[in-house]
């Protein structure tokens, strides 16, 4: 059973909007939807390309190289959900649905809005005929390969805005420029690493499909998990001007681009050799939440299953029971596909790339002058 | 002390129903944080931000917002008040809330406006375990939790 079912809902797309833009539109029609001022809205668009939107809490000097993003003419905001930083242009579609909250479940009902969220996305990949399947937290797979990445906001008046970004295509190369990254340098080498662990819609269907086509295939995917027809419109003109305010209040102002958090990012790596071949672990820190990490080495595994390993890491605590809890559930579901990468060397050479991730930050806190720790920076 | 098997609730506290936040009123100051069923649901600790002392806040309004998975949300005031004190350690690392929710991992400290009429409208005493059985039965029957 649905747990928000809508009799009605609006359809808005457009496209080419800048990232201030897009961002305040997306939040002011949850802030309206959730005060009973506009309609139930499934609006589904693109950037400019391109722009770089960090997580809600991110720290931006820690998730895009500013300089590069400069000089390409790359926007850079903010994102009101949560999540890492993302790259998005006119091959990306941009999913925001704003539904009215229920006001007495504030925080108990997270993980199945996601679930039913998600539906939609997933219900048109896979009439495309693309094995996408939503994987818990905050990702839509493909065989371990993310094509989509999820957040849900909140908003004081309990409206609920889902947001995804759908790769229909990406610039990997232009992406690894753009955002700081675990690695030291880019080569094919880096972008091979990448491309295992991220797909898009072209790239598993193996033809050059439009963005409205894909399109039209999520809004098809909605109508469906929703059981409502979707109503064509754009925005009201109180929607126009809400959403004007919003932006030259918020999105378009350095207080909101640039504002920082208190939890501190640390790099951490570690290396250790196996009968099996060499394990190579990198990993940030946020906090003690496991924000990145990349397991690499010679070892075998089957495809697939080292990214499907690094994605039920991440978001994790760091804590040693937490990170040994979701390895076991790995190795217990793809025993098969990992039995060349030992669970004990890898859960050491985690806790080792975590210590020294811990280290670095107690020392940047040590010396208040010293570089900060940046995902890129030299790992201890 | 209420609890089904990992959830604990203990009595001495006032639970906000809708947000699942808890109170603790002592020597005139509330000191507030998330209950074990509220973090059952939204998981490990990210970010989290929170307004600065001295700010004069209403129950119900946000006092700040938080980032647990990937769901970022506003943590609401239980009760109306000043804002007295934030949790410093708990802002640089938010997963001290998960690890210790009811002791080191409080979030903000309020001086009350009307303690009385808003603890009110708090769960408390025996009312907790009812409400808290309740909530379990909810989250079982939803299949959130086993």
């Amino acid at each position: 059973m649905l747990e928000f079912e809508v009799s009605f809902m609006r359809l808005i797309t457009d496209n080419d909007v800048s990232a201030s833009f897009g961002l305040a539109a997306d939040e002011c029609l949850a802030a309206r939807v959730g005060a009973g001022q506009s309609e139930p809205t499934l609006r589904l668009y693109t950037y400019r390309s391109h722009c770089a939107l960090v997580g809600r809490f991110q720290n931006l000097e820690n998730e895009v190289h500013r300089a590069y993003c400069a000089e390409h003419n790359i926007a850079l905001n903010r994102r009101p959900t949560g999540g890492g930083a993302i790259l998005m242009g006119a091959d990306q579609l941009g999913v925001a649905l704003t539904l009215e909250g229920r006001g007495d479940d504030s925080y108990s009902r997270a993980r199945e809005w996601m679930t039913q969220f998600s539906s939609g996305v997933v219900h048109a990949l896979q009439s495309l005929g693309v094995a996408a399947s939503f994987r818990r937290k905050n990702d839509i797979e493909v065989n371990g390969r993310k094509i989509v990445g999820l957040g849900i906001y909140r908003a004081p008046s309990g409206g609920l805005l889902f947001h995804a970004s759908l790769l229909v295509d990406l610039d990997l190369p232009l992406m690894l420029h753009a955002l700081k990254t675990p690695f030291e340098k880019i080569s094919d080498k880096e972008i091979a690493t990448v491309a295992d662990r991220i797909t898009t819609v072209r790239r598993e269907i193996g033809r050059a499909i439009t963005v409205d086509e894909v399109r039209a295939r999520v809004a098809e995917g909605y109508a469906a998990t929703f059981n409502v027809s979707l109503n064509g419109g754009g925005f009201t003109d109180d929607e126009w001007v809400a959403i004007s305010n919003l932006q030259s209040l918020k999105y378009d102002t350095a207080e909101w681009v640039n504002q920082t958090t208190a939890v501190p990012d640390a790099t951490g790596s570690a290396k250790i050799k196996t009968p099996s071949g060499l394990i190579d672990v990198r990993l940030t820190l946020a906090g003690n939440t496991i924000k990145a990490v990349m397991i690499g080495g010679d070892f075998f595994a089957a495809e697939g299953a080292v990214a499907d390993l690094e994605s039920s890491l991440r978001w994790h605590s760091a804590d040693p029971k937490a990170v040994a809890a979701p390895l076991e559930t790995a190795y217990t579901q793809r025993a098969n596909d990992l039995s060349s990468l030992p669970r004990d060397s890898l859960v050491q050479v985690l806790q080792q790339a975590i210590r020294r991730a811990q280290v670095a930050e107690s020392a940047s806190r040590a010396d208040p002058y010293g570089c900060f720790v940046t995902p890129e920076g030299a790992h201890v | 002390m209420s609890s089904n098997q990992n959830y604990i609730f203990p009595p001495d506290l006032y639970y906000d129903r809708a947000t699942h936040i808890w109170a603790r009123y002592d020597d005139e100051i509330v000191t507030i944080g998330l209950d074990a069923l509220g973090l059952e649901s939204l998981g490990d600790m990210a970010y989290i931000s929170l307004q600065a002392a001295g700010l004069p806040v209403q129950r119900g309004e946000s006092i700040g917002s938080l980032e647990a998975a990937k769901m970022v949300g506003d943590v609401i005031a239980p009760v109306g008040g000043v804002i007295a004190a934030r949790n410093d350690d708990v802002l640089r690392d938010p997963s001290l809330i998960n690890r210790d929710p009811y002791h080191a991992g409080w979030i903000i400290q309020i001086t009350p406006s009307d303690w009385e009429s808003d603890s009110a409208q708090l769960a408390h005493g025996a009312d907790v375990t009812a409400w808290v059985e309740s909530e379990i039965e909810r989250y079982r029957s939803q299949g959130w939790i086993e």
